[in-house]
């Protein structure tokens, strides 16, 4: 189907508008406010859970919400010019367009909710907002297999681990007795149990910014549009986890144990990230690599501790997003000029496009902590930190940078330099937002005052204690400098000697996934939907299964609480007088019914023996004192019966002599006539244990006795149906005239006569 | 006047337990009917009165409680609507599937499961 | 069906139908109310039915626009019950008020809940027939008669 241009326009130049005015209107509103000293936002949600909704624009806050909505600003302006050329490429209507725009600025918004919550159940919804967003986006191209699985995957990854938020959340509440972030600070104590909870929170942080071993969903999420990529899986979601990191951070930092376990786990990530990325063909898996290797940067960081290991991490963030956005951009425009997704496919580009070339050049000088650029400070921070808790996380340090410097030199080069290859244009609507991003990272490069100031305040929120962070150009023999130097070496001979590392990376990686966590995700994954299936079969292959899956457990549980309660007083045999020998000698009737129709074979007969029942009763009702209710039996039961006996003869007599002739063989024999008992038994037990205990309050059918005369009725039970419960009496008929249209549309087709 | 109500609630419920597990749908609505009387029984026994019928003029005494009488006659009219129309949905998948036994419904819609998961396997 | 049924089967269809009125409008005075004469009116009908046989039932009785009596049954019985609302009062509020005399046709005395219950009556006898009706078509059809 051929779209009308106009109206192809508008399906995406209208949402594409909103979503950017959107995103600068989030970032102007964020940056005015937090030169006005922030602000707090505080209002009761769930008054009797202590939970409020509770926003507070501190230095953390502004940090994470201005990344959120300053990358999206170039993100959306991209995807403007970048998401008509995709869904016509894919042959999808142009009315696919507004849900992508609307599921961004959701995440945003959701990013920005999270990085200014401080209550731990805010933080949980909005956590999960984003998690959300974030396995829509990721499946936005619904027909791809890839697509979709990469999506469940991160939404079971990064959803399960958010229950263990909660859980830690909830374990803190059972503690200390409140949601409010800044008062669990207050009253929080070194202990068990907040190393239990902040291991949990921990744990859901790691999942989140994908660290190892819960990284493998990251790379499969490469398989959502461009945009998404540099958005979510760069600058946004990712960041979420070091967010809560460094939200939380003094409920965590106590807790040795647990910054151990954090430096661990940031080094692992950086150590797998960053050999593995030195070995992807494909760029933006190269990026996906690289992204949680350096987000391990921002997890050691934390784990080291203290104020600066806190600035460090903050600055670090801001660095990476800006970059990794700016790079995924890069990717997603080579794809489109050249058509090819893999570094082998392209090269020499630097001719035909040379201001993208110069800003992914700014970029990855960024990331790699080239002078001129902030990512200069990042690192020089990251040293110093490191430098502080020894040698050994100083060596560590310069060997992460220099595998950095490795493989994304790599990846540059690879793009740009060495034989050209045929290239389109890029349109400069996706030029300007890299271009921006790159100009961005220069221009902090030279003047890194705000950024410097903007971490500061975010490591205060992370350490509440006062911090600074003196960011400048030193032209001495530092040990930080120094340590750059032997970086830089590092990295520059990773590149000109790549046989050095080419075998053994190429081994880690196929090891990693012959034995790493992604077989174990599919394994679990494969495990649970048989388990799921087998419940299935189970439970709704046979009804009879089911119904005895009901009344064996309930009677068990009932049988528990009569043996839990105490009985003295509970069960009361009541009077029995001589005028109650009728009722006595029909509820046996009834009783002698019931047993003999469980006995009935032939369907005929079954019926006469349930029409017995029912008159039995009706002589029951009469005795109670109900003649009202005695009519109405009567006459029901007259219509059931021959209700009964119509519908018998619409069946042919051999399917019924068929089923009257079955005998029931086997286990089921002895199993049925149990359950039968059981279930009566329990029943016996209810009922008795009910009418023991009559209401002592004065039941309001005195008052209906009393009224009555006054609505001008003599037969109080008339009185009630019509009059003082009149609307349960409406709702009766209604199931009457339903009954009535279920009858005919089962057995005329509709037709009402 | 407590335990022998509660003895016919729970012979009832039995029986119509044990009649819901069996293999022939109008046993299963014969089951359920059994139930059904069963919670009419202990409604109208839950009455806190039991004496003369609710109607003016009342002579001296005790009087039986009209609000549970009420109730009772609305249950006693829903389970006629519900058994009718479950009578009829019987008799619809008599008419679908050519038999009232739920062994054979089941093993049918096994046979069906099964061609559908080989169709797409093969597809 | 032997003439003595058929017979029977004529000579008691007013008789019970007289019964069933009488249920309902003497259920606020003695033991009865809607239901129970809806449902003693349509064994009447069903008595019918059951010696005559569906087509000659229909024929001599006018009982074609009954099954959809029900639904006009049970659109009054909303009405009566949303009715008081118009003049501010709750739902169901009783008219003529307390203690005020309402108007009498001999010894029956109308008042807005004698209404609703006529809506039931109507109601309940409308769903019977319907599902009667449709029972005896299916037979019909299974023993492979032809619907004239």
């Amino acid at each position: 189907m051929i779209d009308a241009p106009r109206g192809r326009a508008t399906a995406h130049s209208l949402p594409a508008a909103v979503a950017i005015l959107a995103a600068a209107t989030g970032f102007a509103a964020t940056l005015w406010c937090w030169s006005q000293g922030g602000g707090v936002l505080d209002l009761p949600w769930a008054a009797s859970l202590d939970i409020r909704l509770r926003f507070e624009l501190d230095g953390l806050g502004a940090l994470y919400t201005l990344l959120a909505t300053g990358v999206a600003l170039p993100v959306f302006v991209y995807a403007a010019r970048y998401l008509p050329a995709h869904l016509a490429q894919q042959r999808r209507p142009a009315s696919h367009a507004p849900r992508f725009y609307g599921l961004l600025v959701l995440f945003m918004v959701s990013m920005a909710g999270l990085a200014m919550a401080q209550d731990m159940v805010a933080l949980f919804v909005f956590w999960d907002l984003t998690a959300v967003a974030s396995y829509f986006l990721i499946a936005y191209d619904r027909h791809e297999d890839s697509a979709r699985w990469a999506a469940l995957m991160a939404l079971l990854v990064t959803g399960v681990s958010a229950v263990l938020l909660l859980i830690g959340a909830l374990v803190l509440y059972a503690e200390y007795g409140t949601f409010s972030v800044p008062e669990l600070f207050e009253r929080a104590q070194p202990g068990g149990t907040l190393t239990l909870a902040g291991g949990l929170i921990a744990v859901a942080a790691v999942a989140k910014s994908a660290q190892v071993p819960l990284h493998f969903w990251l790379p499969r999420a490469m398989a959502a549009p461009t945009p998404v990529s540099a958005y979510l899986h760069s600058a946004a979601m990712v960041a979420a986890g070091v967010l809560l990191l460094g939200r939380l951070y003094p409920l965590i930092e106590p807790s040795a144990l647990l910054r151990d376990g954090l430096l661990v786990v940031g080094g692992a990530s950086i150590a797998v990230g960053g050999v593995i990325a030195l070995t992807r063909d494909e760029m933006k898996q190269l990026l996906a690599y690289s992204t949680f290797s350096q987000y391990g940067y921002v997890v050691f960081l934390y784990g080291l501790g203290g104020a600066k290991a806190a600035v460090a991490a903050a600055f670090y963030v801001i660095s990476h997003a800006l970059a990794k956005s700016a790079l995924f951009l890069t990717a997603g425009a080579v794809t489109q000029a050249t058509g090819s997704k893999k570094l082998s496919e392209v090269g020499g580009l630097a001719r035909d496009l040379p201001l993208l070339a110069a800003a992914s050049a700014a970029a990855v000088a960024a990331i790699v902590a080239l002078p001129l650029t902030v990512g200069f400070f990042a690192d020089e921070l990251f040293f110093a930190a490191a430098l502080e808790r020894g040698p050994w996380a100083a060596a560590l340090a310069v060997a992460a940078a220099g595998l950095t410097f490795a493989y994304l030199g790599r990846f540059w080069i690879a793009i740009f330099l060495g034989p050209p290859t045929p290239s389109g244009r890029v349109p400069a609507a996706m030029l300007v937002p890299v271009a921006a991003l790159g100009a961005c990272l220069v221009a902090t490069g030279l003047w890194p005052e705000p950024v410097a100031s903007l971490a500061a305040a975010a490591g205060e929120a992370s350490v509440r204690a006062p911090t600074s962070a003196a960011v400048a150009y030193h032209l001495d023999a530092r040990s930080e400098n120094l340590m750059a130097l032997a970086t830089w070496s590092i990295g520059l001979t990773l590149l000109a000697l790549p046989a050095l590392w080419r075998a053994p990376a190429g081994a880690v990686a196929r090891l990693g996934t012959r034995v790493g966590p992604e077989r174990l995700y599919a394994a679990g994954l494969r495990r649970v939907n048989r388990l799921s299936d087998r419940v299935h079969d189970l439970e709704v292959r046979d009804l009879r299964a089911r119904v005895a899956a009901v009344l064996v457990p309930a009677g068990a549980l009932v049988a528990l609480g009569v043996l839990a309660t105490p009985t003295a007083g509970s069960y009361r045999v009541g009077e029995i007088a001589a005028r109650d020998a009728a009722l006595v000698l029909m509820l046996a009737l009834a009783c002698v019914a019931a047993v003999a129709a469980t006995l009935q074979n032939h369907h005929l007969t079954l019926t006469l023996v349930l029409a017995t029942l029912g008159f039995a009763l009706a002589g029951v009702y009469a005795f109670f004192g109900a003649p009202d209710v005695a009519l109405v039996a009567v006459v029901v039961e007259t219509l059931l019966a021959l209700l009964l006996f119509g519908v018998l003869a619409l069946i042919p007599a051999q399917v019924l002599r068929r089923e009257a002739e079955i005998r029931t063989r086997g286990s089921r024999r002895w199993r049925d006539p149990l359950i039968g008992v059981v279930s009566g038994l329990f029943a016996f037990v209810l009922a008795w244990g009910a009418l023991s205990r009559p209401s002592p309050e004065r039941s309001v059918a005195a008052e209906h006795i009393e009224l009555a005369p006054d609505a001008h009725a003599k037969d109080v039970v008339t009185a009630i149906l019509a009059d003082f419960r009149g609307l349960d009496t409406l709702g009766e008929v209604t199931v009457v005239a339903v009954a009535l249209i279920g009858v005919v549309a089962l057995l005329r087709r509709g037709r009402l006569w | 006047m407590t335990l022998i109500p509660a003895l016919a609630v729970g012979v009832l419920f039995g029986c119509g337990a044990f009649l819901l597990l069996k293999p022939d749908l109008f046993r299963i609505v014969a089951g359920i009917v059994l139930v059904a009387h069963a919670a009419n029984i202990a409604l109208i026994s839950s009455g806190l009165e039991r004496g003369q019928s609710p109607i003016h003029p009342l002579a001296e005494g005790p009087v039986s409680d009209p609000l549970v009488q009420a109730l009772t006659i609305t249950a006693l009219v829903i389970g006629f609507a519900v058994t009718a129309l479950l009578l009829c949905l019987a008799y619809g998948i008599y008419v679908s599937s050519k038999t009232v036994d739920l062994d054979d419904l089941s093993h049918a819609e096994a046979r069906d499961e099964r061609e559908l998961e080989r169709e797409e396997v093969s597809v | 069906m032997s003439l003595l049924v058929q017979g029977l089967a004529r000579l008691l269809l007013a008789p019970i139908l007289m019964v069933a009125f009488a249920v309902l409008v003497k259920g606020y005075a003695d033991v009865g109310d809607g239901f129970a004469a809806g449902a003693i009116a349509s064994l009447a009908i069903l008595l019918q039915y059951i010696a005559f046989g569906r087509e000659q039932t229909e024929r001599t009785l006018a009982i074609r626009l009954l099954p959809a009596a029900a639904f006009v049954g049970l659109l009054s019985a909303l009405a009566i019950t949303a009715a008081p609302l118009a003049s501010g009062d709750p739902l169901l509020t009783h008219t003529p008020g307390a203690g005020t005399e309402p108007i009498h046709l001999g010894t029956l005395e109308l008042i807005g809940a004698f209404a609703f219950d006529i809506a039931v009556f109507l109601l309940v006898l409308g769903a019977t027939l319907g599902i009667i009706h449709a029972i005896a078509r299916e037979a019909e059809r299974v023993e492979g008669i032809e619907p004239r």
